[in-house]
């Protein structure tokens, strides 16, 4: 008996999905192991008689939240898709401005059709299991923990920073390329993608569970920072969190 | 140990010859100034007056990430070892890394024999060169690491017209008989040699400890509850960004992936070190050094005082690539031991 899972979004680009999506002939070996009862990326047919959720998307309005508490009821286990869901992502830059003008900027004279509230993520709302990090998800970190899902055991989700993982690789620090990271405040588990092709890192991931802060604001001072820029830096991802207040 | 000489014109073709019969990696330039061990397409890629490559190259005997074992599950429960390897040679490692693979090589043959990283470190060759120039943080001399006499195949000195080769195994002897044109050194040529290499410690002079060698484990018994360590580790990321780079950090930890099948895996290995944060923690969640402040402690007794007691010598080669790799500069090992010295 396959467990049935189902894909749902929220306020995001559903780019996390479409990473699923991009599994190409690794899907066959998904499908092979999971039966997929809804995902709108991918599918017409629809059951709303699912055990595992994946959720992506952060919450960014009062009627978001009714929806997200059915699927917890019904979902045995609700995984949190993508840093939208995870930490809240990109969409909490909005929280930093008055939502009343976000709202006109967005929606102009329709602005009264569409409410909103500041963006957070999905744990801010209802309990969540599991985190598949990321902006946008890594592929293979989807399937090690689907894999980890299957067999009822707890996925090895990094909780060392992007150093580590740009180490192992061998790169050459940004920060001695004329760029300022976040790697090492933000959780490992991408490989390293973006500083490993020269771009730093801003943290999708999230922060390690004991982040030095207060250190990585000394470093970006080092590196020619001010207080305000190295605030903006922590905003792009990290705006639900306390060190981008 | 007996010395040949091989001309400058005849080195490429060396080198191109080595390439069809086996990998070749050698030193190269990988941005602007940085250099990594990487493998060469052509001989003219090959960088020997580099300071300091970014790892070190036991990454070739022990992989950031390997493959250990595959495993079937099911009825019966089936496992093979996975041991990957190839004919190797290395070009171009200087005194100090030498130094760390001969230690290694004790490690991993010591008491419980790691026959992926033997099985490796065997079809490897590797050929030395001297330190032409010292990197910003390297202090070789205090760690006796800046020319070495053995832990080679071969090893060259480049002294103007050709290099002089010394030879320390019969691998090196049959390599160089096999793959290069060469000739016995002469008396000159090897007495410039010499010359040389007596130079090559005073490169480290403005980098010392002022701590002898061999009083180092003292010095960190006496200061063992230095509040040091507490001041370091309000600056420390917890990255382990000094343990990885390190030649001579052997730490790794071992994970299991199963298959999508749910019937088959592999079990593997990853680079893992003492600063992270999850490194003592055990399956109960307990977590023996949750300090930042005493895995750093920890690291800094690794490097001068643990290793020593066990094998006579330290667990610190003085390349300084901690020290670099260090975005707050908190990990330079000749900071930490000399302040320890002076009591602040």
């Amino acid at each position: 008996m396959k467990p049935k899972i189902a894909f749902f979004d929220f306020a995001s680009c559903e780019g996390c999905q479409l990473q699923v999506v991009n599994l190409e002939a690794e899907m066959l070996d998904v499908i092979g192991a999971v039966d997929i009862v809804q995902f709108r990326e991918a599918m017409t047919e629809k059951s709303d008689d699912y055990a595992i959720a994946f959720v992506e998307g952060s919450i960014t309005r009062e009627k978001d939240i009714p929806r997200l508490k059915k699927i917890r009821e019904q979902a045995a286990i609700l995984v949190a898709l993508g840093a939208c869901a995870c930490i809240g992502g990109v969409n909490c830059l909005k929280n930093f401005q008055p939502l009343e003008d976000v709202r006109k900027y967005v929606y102009g004279d329709k602005a009264d059709w569409y409410e909103t509230f500041a963006a957070r993520p999905i744990d801010a709302v209802v309990p969540v299991d599991y985190y598949i990090h990321g902006c946008p998800i890594h592929k293979d970190e989807f399937v090690k923990v689907t894999k980890a899902l299957l067999l009822g055991k707890k996925p090895e989700i990094p909780t060392y920073p992007v150093c580590v993982e740009c180490k192992r690789t061998g790169n050459v620090c940004v920060f001695e390329l004329g760029l300022t990271c976040l790697g090492p405040i933000t959780r490992a588990g991408c490989g390293a993608w973006c500083p490993t092709y020269r771009d730093n890192c801003a943290g999708c991931r999230g922060l390690v569970p004991d982040p030095n802060t207060n250190a990585e604001k000394e470093v970006l001072k080092k590196y020619g920072l001010t207080v305000e820029q190295a605030i903006s830096q922590f905003r792009i991802f990290l705006g639900y969190s306390e060190v981008a207040k | 140990m007996t010395f040949r000489t091989i001309e400058k014109k005849n080195f490429p073709p060396f080198i191109e010859k080595l390439m069809p019969a086996m990998e070749v990696v050698g030193v190269r330039e990988k941005v602007e100034g940085k250099y990594e061990f990487a493998l060469l397409e052509s001989p003219s890629q090959l960088c020997l007056d580099y300071d300091v490559t970014l790892l070190s190259p036991k990454k070739y005997f022990l992989p950031p990430r390997e493959t250990l074992l595959k495993f079937r599950t099911g009825k019966t429960v089936s496992c093979e070892a996975v041991l990957a390897s190839k004919p190797l040679a290395i070009i171009g490692v200087h005194p100090y890394d030498l130094k760390a693979i001969a230690q290694l090589d004790r490690i991993f043959a010591d008491a419980n024999s790691d026959e992926h990283y033997r099985k490796k470190r065997q079809d490897a060759v590797i050929i030395g060169s001297d330190i032409r120039r010292s990197s910003p943080y390297a202090f070789c001399k205090s760690m006796n690491s800046a020319t070495v006499q053995e832990g080679f195949d071969l090893f060259l000195t480049d002294i103007g017209e050709g290099y002089v080769v010394a030879v320390g195994t019969q691998k090196g002897q049959d390599l160089l008989a096999q793959w290069a044109t060469s000739r016995a050194a002469t008396k000159e040529e090897v007495a410039k040699r010499s010359e040389i290499q007596e130079k090559i410690p005073y490169l480290f002079s403005l980098n010392t400890l002022t701590t002898p060698y061999d009083e180092l484990p003292r010095l960190l018994t006496d200061h063992a509850a230095s509040k040091l360590f507490d001041e370091l580790a309000e600056k420390c990321f917890s990255c382990g960004s000094c343990n990885l780079v390190c030649p001579t950090c052997y730490c790794f930890d071992v994970q299991d992936e199963m298959a999508l099948n749910l019937s088959e895996g592999e079990r593997f290995r990853l680079w893992d070190g003492c600063l992270l944060e999850g490194f003592a923690q055990v399956a109960t969640g307990e977590n023996f050094r949750e300090d930042r402040a005493e895995r750093i402690r920890h690291r800094i007794f690794r490097k001068g005082k643990y290793i020593y007691e066990k094998y006579g010598e330290h667990g610190c080669v003085g390349c300084g690539r901690c020290a670099s790799a260090c975005l707050p500069d908190i990990a330079n090992p000749v900071e930490i031991f000399n302040r320890l010295k002076e009591g602040k």
